[in-house]
């Protein structure tokens, strides 16, 4: 199959089915092994359920890395009160196009993957939050939850079993800050995106007041694997600390961009040079951004020896992210490319803290201002300074997010930035 | 070294290359597809709303009837809240509309027993609403950093020349509304434009007299 482009070097584990479209049937899904997990973990109960991904390493997917079980781990035991299962489909990270692949051709994995999670933590309702934007997947999603529904994969007494669980596609409106979790938790109120004060955290009051647990779809499609095959299997790839394979998302100036799924660990240079084609047209590689538009900016010194994996990219003085790699070649105008990343974020800042709502349209403003060449050298210290005013002072860490290419561009590329200060214009302009 | 490698413009299913996935938009939105099995207590099945707009859009048209008036009625049961239902029954509003005026706020406020205030402070926090009518195709094109290096900026130049209409404005003929719009999640594909409901990939400046000329000709 040719999804639009695979490598012999992939694990093709959660992206199995990439470019299969007979494996969105319910039935289509059972036939390559579909459900097996979920069965499993009815057998073995939810504690068990825990502890297999306790076991595998498995890491949220959604950025930040946290562990997966040890998330579970925290939510209440089963009570009174409601317990809520949220899937973080709001996939808006600049970067990041592996959510929509993994629903729009695999919607039965993220089915199961959500219905044995919602089991582990005693909880009765998952809903799957779609960024607006998804029509066609959100029908491909809606589709395959009416067909659980009517075989009784979802619903009251699944699988002929005492588990009820609710399964509710939900669809937003546009707004990149909704993929913050509890942002998602206001948005699905029907409110304004806006995140909340932790604590307290969504495990003890999440949405509706009530404990609940927040995945990303990748991490929740890996899960049927791992319950299936045990914790201890999934750590055959990736690096101890890092373990399992993961979709990296490879775009910009590369021959083949797209979805790769490989084990954490990957060198970057072999993702770039060998998995994707290499550089695009032959030009050479400038920078690196490893994990979508909030990670800090890499030259070609710290790509080198980078391996993919959450403390491989540390190593290297960036984040793993979403592992959303955005490849620039040396053609690339650095401060324009920067100053549309923080244009971004001016853009999509919900508005409740100061440094974040009035600091990055004033960063915007200046770096306009560079990249038309009027601006002064001092204008580097005043986004630094303001970088600085703006990290680990609000809310959710948008602001943080805005930050970092800045700070990281005129640290890595300082030159760029003179040249347009100085010269008026670039040395080689594309 | 070859030209880069860009899978060829045209798109066989919704969203680009998804192969045989060939439903239409009023297969999708039948009245069946919002299921039939109502059970106590709320309805279990998928129901749920898109805030984009069909080509044809009716501005009067009525807070709900018919099938419409079934979907809302299954969303509602979908949430534990009146207030939780508000964003699908806004998006419901908006594929019917085209829009959302101050006054469908207030009409949707009242079928959920909301304050018109609270309606008014979600509707206007969220992109995809349009607070007044657009065109009857609105072209959303994505400039954000990945397809930024593609060409993003040029792609939304040449669909303003070719429109001849200026960002935001719609079209002489009623016909096209361009605007610009942050990642859409189809980063390895750009440049990523939306049009209505739908993806379009791969978009070069070169594609879009054709792609103008379809959606004229084909509606989609
Ligand atoms: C500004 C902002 C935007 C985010 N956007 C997303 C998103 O689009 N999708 C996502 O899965 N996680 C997103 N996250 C991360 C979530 O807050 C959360 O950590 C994640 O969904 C947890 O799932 P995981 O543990 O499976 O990774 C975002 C975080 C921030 C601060
Ligand atoms: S940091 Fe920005 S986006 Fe996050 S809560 Fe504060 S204002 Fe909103
Ligand atoms: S940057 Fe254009 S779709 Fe993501």
């Amino acid at each position: 199959m040719a999804y639009p482009y695979v490598h012999e070097r992939e694990v093709r584990m959660i992206s199995r089915n990439f470019g299969d479209p007979a494996a969105r049937t319910l039935d289509g899904y059972r036939e390559r092994g579909g459900y097996r997990g979920l069965e499993r973990a009815f057998e073995i109960g939810p504690a068990a359920v825990i502890d297999e991904v306790k076991a595998s390493g498995l890491r949220g997917r959604g950025g930040a890395g946290f562990p997966t079980g040890l998330k579970w781990s925290f939510m209440p035991k089963a009570g009174v009160k409601p317990h809520y299962l949220l899937c973080n489909a709001d996939e808006s990270e600049p970067g990041t196009f592996k959510d929509r692949e993994l629903i729009r051709w695999d919607p039965h994995q993220l089915i199961e993957g959500c219905l044995i999670a919602a089991y582990a933590m005693g909880s009765r309702h998952a809903y799957i939050y779609l960024r607006g934007e998804f029509f066609e997947a959100s029908q491909v999603m809606a589709r395959a939850v009416e067909e659980a529904y009517e075989r009784g994969f979802a619903g009251r007494r699944i699988l002929g079993s005492e588990n009820d669980i609710e399964v509710t596609v939900h669809v937003g409106a546009g707004a990149y800050i909704c993929g913050e979790e509890t942002g998602l938790m206001n948005s699905l109120e029907g409110r304004r995106g806006e995140p909340r004060v932790k604590p307290p955290f969504p495990a003890a009051v999440g949405v509706y007041s009530m404990p609940t647990t927040i995945n990303n779809v990748e991490t929740l499609a890996a899960v049927p694997h791992i319950v299936e095959h045990g914790g201890e299997w999934y750590r055959q790839w990736g690096t101890d600390k890092s373990p399992g394979t993961k979709l990296f998302c490879v775009s910009g100036h590369v021959e083949k961009p797209g979805n790769y799924e490989l084990p954490l660990g990957f060198p970057m240079m072999e993702l770039i040079e060998d998995v994707c084609g290499g550089v695009a047209e032959g030009r050479s590689l400038k920078s690196v951004i490893p994990g979508g538009s909030s990670v800090p900016l890499m030259d070609v010194e710290d790509c080198r020896e980078c391996t993919l994996c959450y403390e491989g990219v540390e190593a290297a003085g960036s984040m793993l992210g979403c592992a959303s790699v955005i490849v620039m070649d040396d053609r690339t105008n650095i401060v324009r490319e920067v100053r549309r990343m923080v244009q971004f974020y001016a853009h999509e800042s919900c508005g409740q803290c100061t440094p974040c709502r009035e600091g990055t349209p004033w960063m915007t403003q200046v770096l306009r201002r560079i990249e038309a060449g009027r601006g002064t050298e001092s204008d580097l210290d005043t986004l630094l300074d303001m970088s600085a005013q703006m990290t680990g002072t609000t809310i959710c860490v948008l602001s943080d997010s805005a930050a970092a290419p800045v700070v990281s561009s005129i640290e890595k590329f300082r030159d760029e930035y003179l040249a347009l200060i100085h010269g008026g214009e670039r040395v080689e302009v594309a | 070294m070859s030209a880069p490698a860009r899978v060829p413009f045209h798109n066989p299913g919704w969203a680009g290359n998804t192969g045989e996935f060939d439903l239409t938009e009023a297969d999708v939105r039948g009245t069946d597809f919002v299921g039939e099995r109502p059970l106590d207590g709320g309805h279990e099945s998928a129901a749920p709303s898109y805030p984009y707009m069909l080509p044809d859009k009716d501005p009067d048209a009525v807070l709900f009837e018919g099938p419409y008036k079934e979907r809302f009625e299954k969303i509602r049961t979908r949430y534990p809240t009146a207030r939780g239902a508000l964003i699908p029954t806004l998006n419901l509003a908006q594929e019917l509309r085209g829009h959302v005026s101050p006054e469908t706020m207030d009409e949707v406020a009242a079928l959920l027993g909301l304050a018109s205030a609270e309606v008014r402070g979600t509707v206007t926090f969220y992109t995809m609403y349009n607070k007044r009518p657009v065109g009857r195709f609105l072209i959303q094109v994505c400039t954000n950093i990945s397809c930024s290096l593609c060409k993003g900026e040029e792609v939304l130049d040449a669909f303003l020349r070719h429109t001849g209409t200026e960002l935001g404005e719609t079209s002489r003929d009623g016909d096209f509304t361009v605007i610009e719009v942050e990642c859409l999640a189809a980063c390895g594909f750009p440049v990523a434009v939306q049009i209505n409901s739908r993806y379009y990939e791969n978009v070069l400046p070169d594609d879009v007299p054709a792609l103008l000329q379809r959606l004229r000709e084909h509606g989609e």
